[in-house]
């Protein structure tokens, strides 16, 4: 019985011995041979915590803002850390500037996932903030960012807006995460990258319940957010704001360009919107009312619509054909009325005839250019008018017209111009120059931004280039901008035959033509004023001019749609324009309210596309309601 | 009961703190000593303005090591044969005790094994243990007790499992499987060896059902009891043939019968099982009998243990499967464990250092001054903190062991051995718990874990066992060798 007894006192004592081997075995495996275990420790209790920078600021031409970042700060609240004996909701609800009911659903909604901080609301004062600070409202956090001001109101489509990153975005750059801020459109969007900043990472301490408990290693891995880089724009904000003010109730866009450095002063694509809608917690219902609008205020006109240029591409014809050698200025060519080809006739005004190259360009003969057009393009040297087309198109693409021309604008459009492919495809293969005549005057299948018939201005301000216009001419941090926007770019004309076009222009505006009512005493204003049909309704006025003659300071194109002749509205708001830019005055109070108070006929498309809109919407609203 | 009353004269009260086993004695106190260390360190509060003021954990524990010391020594000092006289009183009230919890106590963690007096709450469990311990001891040590006995067996049978079956009423089955200890010292008393294979083989096989298909289960039974007959009669060829036999029968079956793979080796196994019983008893290979009859046992217990598992508490089966691995889920069963694991894995060789365990310090791991006290061994004082109080434990245990041989009459040494042992489940339980090694049962790490009756009834446990050698001298175990 003993010895039995201390064998197996034996065989226990080995069991004993094994069981602790064993847990010395596995403490050993865990503690020493896996690394495991120490980087899910730290990542317990390290967390990184995104320091939003402050987004950079953009300055006008004078310095002075056009857009400001201002502090705000977004509320979150983690539900497990609430006081379980409830806290005033009332008073909260009251300095977050929310209701009540909005409050409880946000705090329903944090109750679903307790640990996960929960934004209740954004865009929190500062001062707000303090009261939320003092309150001592446990299980509240606030996180700061920044938003966007704007002290003069103006430039909604020119400076784009500030927007929370979506899904897409943030799985396509590395960059950003959710709750990330992006620029969306204008100048927001083209130099995201410079105004972002560079985020700020803090690691920080927190124990199991999310209660912060220090900073990780004291800080000395956390990276300082990096402000974002402040832009000095082109623009001038005073006559933007003046530009935006003249075009209101009126559609259509106006680009006003410093030919000698493409520098763009004033772009307005009315009808325009104010930029602080598109801030804060109103936003989505301001955006949504935008859509709804058929004037659609969001889409930016002055770089994206197609609009015929009308008489004021004659210009660029009259130049061809000087190039070409089919022209010469002292050439004249008779107008009956119009330009008759077979049975057909294109119109044109009453004026003395014949008239020459610069008395054309005053006057704004149609005739004088379809001879030119049809000369150039049946050249016997093309051998077809297919090729002769083809070497109109090149000129008319060296003028910047039927692509884009690489500026710093967001959503640039390339307009139109119509190819020998695209004759050949409308006409089934066809056609002569008489099926492409309306080319001449700028009307038919043309399509041009007012930013490249601004750029035309330019041109001709310019007598043969221009340099790509612009909207930021600094870069807070950075040399220079980008090398492209120092480079001069050619026409295929040369410059000696910008000369009696010039000319022209300078007489239609001071001696006898359309544009007399832009001429500006002692500023050599030269001007075109341009027609164009359209099948929507009445006419497009438009009107291309720079000033002064010598040394330019300023090219513009003003694009009024449906505003009927061009120097009915166009011509007023071009030369109040060159006025006040060049004389800070404005001596011609008459002709700003007549401006003002020009109203263009929209009933017969814009309005009532609205009103059928409208109609629909209401149906549907009333469907959805009896459902 | 004459030697025995002899060698109490023979100690003397005079002398008994001479003869106190002083080895077991410093594995206690140093045991203790650390563990109020590591409460300490779980609760200690920087910002506290009296930081001994008695409501912190640390102060509320020693407040408990007094009492649990002055306890020990009125243990000591009492005479030995109270201990014998107290065995039958002290289990009665100790089973009166559960009872009592069972109808009139408080739920904890869906237990009802508390009691609750004002801010103190007691587990009748924790001086269950002691009772049953004695009262083991008590039967056991009688004249006429033989284990090889059946009667005998099943007596000291219901002493484990009244009280067991009571905790288990209580829904504190984790507490019961304590209980289980006491096989050790069965083993020990001279329990034949094969009672322990079927139990060894149900756990198993419970776990294996759990995480294997039942196919793999039964194909591997069937190549281990191959080979075991195969070596037990020297056979080979007739063996490999009959294993092929049944495989081969079994597809054959699974091929041209709509039966699944498994019905179908259910049917040919209880065929083969059934023909190879009558060839055993025919040809009275005995032997051949034990594979058969466990083979059996398992097709029965397989397809039972879902039913089985289905009748757990939902917490226990969770607690089951998380630690099996089918469930993995941090979030909730496995996060305690999770976080326990990553507090000791992240303590290195040397830990971080005393207060500086960041899975502590930031209430990682739930439950780290209770049941996962030892996260603050490991992450703290790492893996050297480790090996000191897991040597230490294991020191105690063997040295309790060694006090029950030198003790001459059994009593005592029933008595020392079950304290071994519920020492031993208690620590490798814990323990386990916290390194993955064991599911969690919510069993205390003993002497360590806060909690004052936690550590009055193990301090009582080890004083008695203490004081039941004291008065046997080192002599007595090398003259009996």
């Amino acid at each position: 019985m003993y010895e039995q007894g201390y064998t197996r006192y034996r065989i226990l004592r080995i069991v004993v011995l094994a069981v602790g081997v064993v847990m010395l075995l596995r403490l050993f495996s865990m503690q020493i041979l896996s690394e495991e275990y120490d980087a899910k420790a730290l990542k317990n209790i390290v967390r990184t915590e995104v320091e939003y920078p402050m987004r950079g600021e953009v300055l006008d031409r004078r310095g002075e803002y056009l857009v400001k970042s201002r502090v705000c700060y977004d509320v979150m609240v983690i539900h497990k850390e609430l006081p379980k004996q409830g806290f005033d909701t009332l008073r909260l609800a009251t300095i977050l500037e929310i209701t009540p009911e909005a409050l409880a659903k946000k705090l329903s909604q944090a109750k679903k996932s307790p640990r996960a901080p929960i934004m209740v609301t954004n865009y929190l004062s500062q001062e707000n903030k303090l009261l939320l600070d003092e309150g001592g409202f446990t299980g509240f956090h606030t996180r700061f960012r920044t938003a966007r001001e704007y002290p003069r109101k103006i430039g909604g489509n020119l400076l784009g807006y500030v927007s929370e990153v979506n899904d897409r975005q943030v799985r396509m750059w590395e960059y950003y995460d959710v709750g990330d801020y992006i620029g969306v459109g204008g100048v927001e969007s083209a130099y995201e990258t410079d105004l972002r900043g560079e985020k700020g990472i803090r690691y920080r301490i927190y124990d199991s319940h999310g209660a912060l408990k220090g900073e990780y290693n004291d800080g000395a891995d956390d990276i300082l957010p990096v402000k974002g880089a402040q832009l000095t724009s082109t623009i001038d904000a005073r006559l933007q704001e003046f530009t935006e003010e003249l075009m209101v109730g009126k559609i259509g866009a106006v680009v006003a360009i410093e030919p000698s450095t493409g520098e763009v002063l004033v772009m307005v694509s009315s009808p325009t919107y104010n930029p602080d809608l598109m801030v804060g917690r109103q936003r989505n219902n301001n955006y949504a009312a935008m859509l709804h609008n058929q004037r659609q205020p969001q889409f930016n006109r002055a770089v994206k619509a197609k609009y015929p240029p009308g008489s004021t591409f004659k210009l660029v014809q009259g130049l061809i054909g000087l190039q070409e050698g089919v022209l010469r200025p002292s050439d004249r060519y008779p107008c009956s009325m119009g330009f008759s080809y077979g049975t057909r006739k294109m119109a044109c005004h009453a004026h003395s005839s014949p008239l020459n190259l610069q008395d054309a360009v005053a006057h704004s003969c149609n005739a004088y250019f379809c001879y030119v057009f049809r000369d150039m393009i049946t050249n016997a040297k093309y051998g077809s008018i297919k090729e002769g087309v083809k070497r109109w198109n090149e000129y008319v693409y060296s003028f910047g017209f039927g692509r884009r021309l690489g500026t710093d604008l967001y959503g640039e459009g390339p307009g139109y111009v119509p190819t020998p492919e695209f004759y050949d495809k409308s006409y089934n293969g066809k056609w002569n120059w008489g099926s492409v005549i309306s080319c001449a005057i700028g009307q038919g299948e043309m399509g041009c931004t007012p930013l490249q018939m601004a750029n035309l201005a330019a041109i001709v301000a310019n007598r043969g280039y221009y340099y790509i216009p612009h909207l930021i001419k600094d870069i807070e941090g950075r040399d220079s901008i980008d090398r492209r926007f120092y480079e001069r770019h050619y026409t295929l004309v040369d410059s000696i035959n910008f000369v009696p076009i010039v000319e022209g222009m300078w007489r239609g505006v001071n001696v006898a033509g359309t544009s007399g009512k832009a001429r500006l005493p002692g500023l050599d204003v030269c001007g075109k004023t341009g027609t164009a049909q359209n099948p929507n309704g009445a006419d497009h006025s438009t009107f291309l001019s720079f000033a002064p003659k010598n040394n330019p300071k300023i090219a513009i194109s003003v694009y009024i749609e449906h505003g009927g002749f061009g120097a009915e509205i166009a011509l007023p708001i071009a030369s109040l324009i060159e006025e006040l830019y060049l004389t800070d005055t404005i001596t011609r109070p008459d002709m700003v309210e007549k401006v003002l108070n020009f109203t263009p006929n929209y009933s017969r498309n814009y309005d009532a596309k609205q009103r059928a809109y409208d109609k629909k919407r209401e149906e549907e609203q009333r469907k959805k309601q009896k459902r | 009961m004459i030697s025995e009353y002899n060698i109490s004269r023979r100690g003397g009260q005079e002398s008994l703190f001479g003869s106190v086993d002083k080895l077991a004695l410093g594995l206690y106190v140093t045991i203790v000593l650390i563990g109020v260390l590591c409460i300490t360190s779980a609760s200690y509060d920087p910002e506290s303005a009296n930081i001994f003021s008695l409501s912190h954990n640390y102060m509320k524990q020693l407040m408990w090591v007094g009492i649990s010391w002055v306890a020990a020594t009125v243990v000591l000092l009492l005479e030995r044969r109270l201990f014998h006289m107290f065995a039958y009183p002290a289990y009665i009230l100790g089973i009166l005790m559960l009872l009592a919890c069972l109808f009139f106590g408080r739920e904890v963690n869906g237990a009802k094994a508390w009691f609750e007096f004002g801010s103190i709450r007691i587990q009748p469990v924790e001086f269950v243990k002691i009772a049953t311990a004695l009262m083991m001891a008590r039967v056991m040590s009688d004249y006429a007790f033989n284990i090889k006995r059946l009667p005998d067996l099943i007596k000291v049978a219901l002493v484990i499992i009244i009280p067991f079956g009571i905790i288990v009423l209580q829904n504190d089955t984790g507490s019961g499987l304590v209980l289980g200890a006491f096989l050790f010292v069965l083993y020990r008393e001279g329990l034949s060896k094969y009672i322990y294979f079927p139990i060894i083989f149900t756990v198993v096989l419970f776990i294996a059902a759990l995480i294997f298909n039942p196919v793999v289960i039964f194909v591997t039974l069937l190549v281990l009891f191959t080979l075991y007959n195969m070596f037990k009669t020297g056979e080979v060829e007739g063996h490999v043939r009959f294993f092929f036999a049944v495989v081969l029968a079994s597809l054959l079956l699974t091929l041209i019968t709509p039966l699944s793979g498994y019905a179908a080796l259910m049917i040919v196994c209880g065929i083969a099982a059934v023909a190879l019983a009558v060839l055993a008893l025919k040809t009275r290979t005995l032997m051949l009998l034990w594979p058969i009859v466990m083979f059996v046992y398992a097709m029965l217990f397989v397809p039972t243990t879902d039913m089985l598992f289905s009748h757990l508490e939902p917490h226990q089966k969770n607690r089951i499967l998380t630690f099996v691995g089918l469930v993995d889920d941090p979030r909730n069963v496995g996060y305690n464990v999770n976080q326990s694991k990553i507090a000791i894995g992240s303590g290195g060789m040397w830990g971080k250092g005393f207060m500086e365990g960041t899975q502590i310090k930031y209430d990682y791991v739930p439950e780290k001054h209770t049941d996962f006290i030892f996260c603050i061994v490991g992450e703290e004082w790492g893996f050297v903190g480790c090996f000191v109080v897991v040597a230490l434990y294991m020191a105690l245990i063997l040295r309790l062991m060694r006090m029950g041989e030198r003790i001459k009459e059994p009593f005592g040494r029933v008595y020392c051995y079950s304290v071994a042992a519920i020492l031993l489940l208690h620590v490798l339980v814990n323990m386990g718990m916290t390194i993955g090694l064991m599911p969690v049962m919510g069993i205390p790490l003993p002497l360590m874990s806060y909690g004052g009756s936690s550590l009055l009834a193990f301090t009582l446990l080890i004083m008695i066992a203490i004081r039941l050698d004291a008065s046997t001298s080192e002599k007595d175990i090398y003259s009996n060798i």
